[in-house]
């Protein structure tokens, strides 16, 4: 009995000074946590971030545990969390929110930190993120990355129809050509040309209506041009490309990345962030990337300035207002977008980085596919930013559905639908902006 | 006295703090136009209501979603009897007959929903590629809505069904034999003995399952896109609370959709409590 006791005493002990022991062991001297909480949404990045941190943590002895939560359920969660006071440590911040968490005061203002890191700039950014983050003044997240879309293509959709691959060089109205080729070919196949559904904006119809010279969001994001002769063109030139494509309602159904990587489909536009996605593809061998085709709206038969325009946007790196050590915190995301931390997730393949000059990295990520064509139109084509309101999600939404854009989709044939939906829309997303 | 109240607490706190409070709260809010983040909340008075009864969507939504119901709770009740009163007979591997039917209940609401959509898909899905047929069944808003309502059926049936089983089980074996005696069918005895003493059962589950019904939301959420064709006439009135209140921000307008539906529950149920006095037998 006694032994037993005693066993149990010394057992205890050992415990209690495990716990003592164990703690500080792994903490940093100057920092008073041993964890950072991280969320992000996107798995396929999990990988490359994690093995950065890691680095970070090797250095700072204070361990980063990243959760993925899926897009939808993402928001959700840190808006619950933001509500309750239970907000991650660090997360990724987006262009359709920024602004409500900025101006609610939910985020870390990080411009004394950023004054005295010698390893950040913002300077070597694109503006259009900086810019993003900002309210007040104040700087509220470092840029993570950035991306362009590029039109990814099947080679061997493109031989069996014997139809030629897209060019650096091609109009929206070569593509409508091919598409149409290649539709017509593949009809007994199932196969059809392009597809495009109404959710694919930023990655699709998006830049035609840029292209053409309208706006989404005007710059200073208090109106929209959809509904100028310049969006309307924009938007009847996507309407011969959806007239020609796969069917709304099968792409609503299947997706346009599952019809694409079924052999279904010989086109779609796609953004950087989905490079892995496709590269890892049972047939990736036979995918390719082009640049986006442009508009010759002058028809000189060159690609004028403004006539080639991608979609961009970026994350950027947040800290939550009230975090135990900020200190901490900051510099773990400084070292994701410092200079090294930026080329190495370049280099792994995870995204595009936030940092200006760091494109060769990525092109040169994925052996054996050639991704430049998302690189190349930084410099021969024109970047907007991502169209964005302070609460984008509810004309984001509108424009998708019935009532906008989907009446058109149903019908490709009838421009006069594309026209009163481009007009739908322009009176959507006036009304949202005013509502907020 | 105080010992009494010392064991209802845990109940009591769980339901205040997880029921009553949300629900008051929701009231609230369905006044308010509400600030970001649950701060800043402003008092509209009945400006959400004005506008929630006014816009068409939500009549639709709520024709859907009774829409569904009548789907969903009669063919769930038929068939989940007519299970019952098979499993109840001794024929053998009846317990696994009974562990099959009850399946789907186990399964993540959500996993059920992915299964049925690629079940459905237009140019995949199985039940068109074994019926050589290119039926649009969630894409057309004319037969999506029955889609989606067996799926709620196939979901359900289980659960009912065990509960009918152990209805069966309450009605005395005399009756039965008496019937037997006085040369009565099979059929006969079923009509005549089985359903009115298993009514009480019946009434349950008809009640639960329509309150069940009308706060539908996991299908459509699951099986059908965004940019859906079908959805207007498909989404049920929580999923469309689940746009305002969550994807748009706007909890104000989505805490009125609620309330609409909690005052359309009551309502039913009030009518069903009355009809009880008419429909049901009790012993």
């Amino acid at each position: 009995m006694r032994t037993r006791k005693a066993i149990s005493v010394a057992l205890s002990a050992m415990m209690a000074v495990g716990m003592t022991v164990a703690v500080p062991a792994v903490a940093h001297a100057d920092y008073s946590v041993s964890e950072i909480q991280v969320n992000i949404w996107d798995n396929n990045q999990l990988q490359g971030l994690q093995e950065i941190a890691d680095e970070w943590s090797a250095e700072s002895g204070v361990k980063v545990n990243i959760n993925v939560v899926d897009w939808d359920n993402y928001w959700t969660l840190l808006e619950a969390g933001a509500s309750g006071g239970e907000m991650p440590d660090v997360f990724w911040m987006h262009s359709n929110t920024a602004q409500m968490y900025m101006e609610n005061d939910l985020l870390l203002a990080l411009d004394d930190y950023i004054a005295a890191d010698d390893n950040i700039d913002l300077a070597n950014y694109y503006e259009g993120i900086v810019d993003l983050y900002k309210s007040g003044d104040k700087q509220y997240a470092l840029p993570k990355d950035h991306d362009t879309i590029a039109l990814l293509y099947n080679k061997a959709i493109f031989d069996k129809y014997g139809v030629e691959y897209p060019t650096d060089d091609w109009t929206w109205d070569d593509l409508v050509a091919a598409e149409k080729a290649i539709t017509e070919a593949g009809k007994d196949d199932g196969v059809y040309g392009m597809a495009m559904n109404t959710s694919n904006n930023q990655d699709g119809w998006y830049n035609l209506v840029y292209d053409y010279g309208g706006t989404i969001v005007t710059e200073d994001h208090k109106s929209t041009t959809i509904g100028s002769a310049e969006g309307k063109a924009g938007m009847e030139k996507v309407r011969q490309i959806i007239e020609n494509g796969a069917p709304q309602t099968i792409v609503a159904e299947t997706g346009t990345d599952s019809l694409f990587n079924s052999g279904l489909v010989g086109m779609i536009t796609q953004g950087s962030w989905m490079i892995n996605t496709f590269y890892t593809a049972d047939n990736a061998a036979d995918y390719a990337w082009a640049m986006l085709p442009y508009a010759d709206r002058d028809g000189n038969g060159q690609c004028d300035e403004g006539e080639r325009q991608s979609c961009y946007n970026g994350l950027g790196w947040a800290i939550k207002h009230d975090a135990a050590d900020p200190q901490a915190c900051y510099d773990l995301i400084s070292y994701w977008c410092g200079e090294k931390g930026q080329k190495e997730q370049a280099e792994k393949g995870v995204t595009m980085a936030g940092m200006k000059s760091v494109s060769e990295e990525f092109a040169n990520a994925f052996e054996g596919m050639d991704v430049s064509a998302f690189t190349k139109i930084e410099e021969e084509g024109t970047l907007y930013f991502r169209p964005y309101t302070r609460n984008t999600t509810v004309w984001e939404d509108a424009l998708q559905q019935l009532g906008c854009f989907l009446d058109a989709w149903q019908n490709p044939s009838d421009p006069a639908i594309m026209e009163q939906a481009c007009d739908n829309a322009q009176n959507i997303i006036e009304t949202a902006i005013a509502n907020e | 006295m105080k010992w009494g109240l010392a064991f209802v607490a845990p109940t009591m706190i769980g339901l205040i703090i997880l029921n009553f409070y949300p629900f008051f709260n929701t009231i609230y809010q369905s006044f308010c136009k509400t600030g970001d983040f649950g701060k800043g909340n402003i008092f509209v008075g009945p400006k959400n209501y004005q506008a929630v009864l006014a816009a068409s969507e939500t009549w639709q939504s709520l024709w859907n979603t009774v829409k569904y119901a009548i789907i969903e709770v009669p063919f769930g009740v038929v068939i989940a009897l007519i299970l019952a009163v098979f499993l109840s007979k001794k024929i053998a591997g009846v317990s696994v007959y009974r562990t099959i039917f009850f399946l789907p209940m186990v399964c993540a609401p959500a996993a059920v929903a992915m299964v049925w959509k690629w079940l459905y898909n237009t140019q995949f899905g199985l039940i068109n590629n074994i019926f050589h047929t290119k039926t649009e069944w969630i894409s057309n808003p004319n037969i999506a809505w029955i889609s989606i309502g067996i799926i709620g059926v196939w979901s359900i049936i289980g659960y009912n069904m065990v509960l009918f089983i152990g209805g069966l089980q309450e009605i005395p074996g005399d009756y039965y034999e008496a019937a037997d005696i006085d040369g009565a069918s099979g059929i006969r005895q079923f009509f005549n003995i089985t359903v009115p003493l298993l009514s009480p059962t019946t009434f349950f589950i008809v009640q639960t399952r329509i309150i069940g019904a009308l706060t539908v939301f996991d299908l459509m959420f699951m099986v059908m896109d965004k940019t859906n064709v079908a959805l207007p006439k498909v989404q049920s009135i929580v999923y469309l609370f689940y746009q305002y209140a969550f994807t748009n921000g706007n909890k104000g307008y989505g805490a009125t959709l609620v309330i609409v539906l909690v005052v359309f529950i009551m309502i039913i149920t009030f009518i069903l409590q009355q009809a009880e006095k008419k429909l049901v037998y009790h012993n």
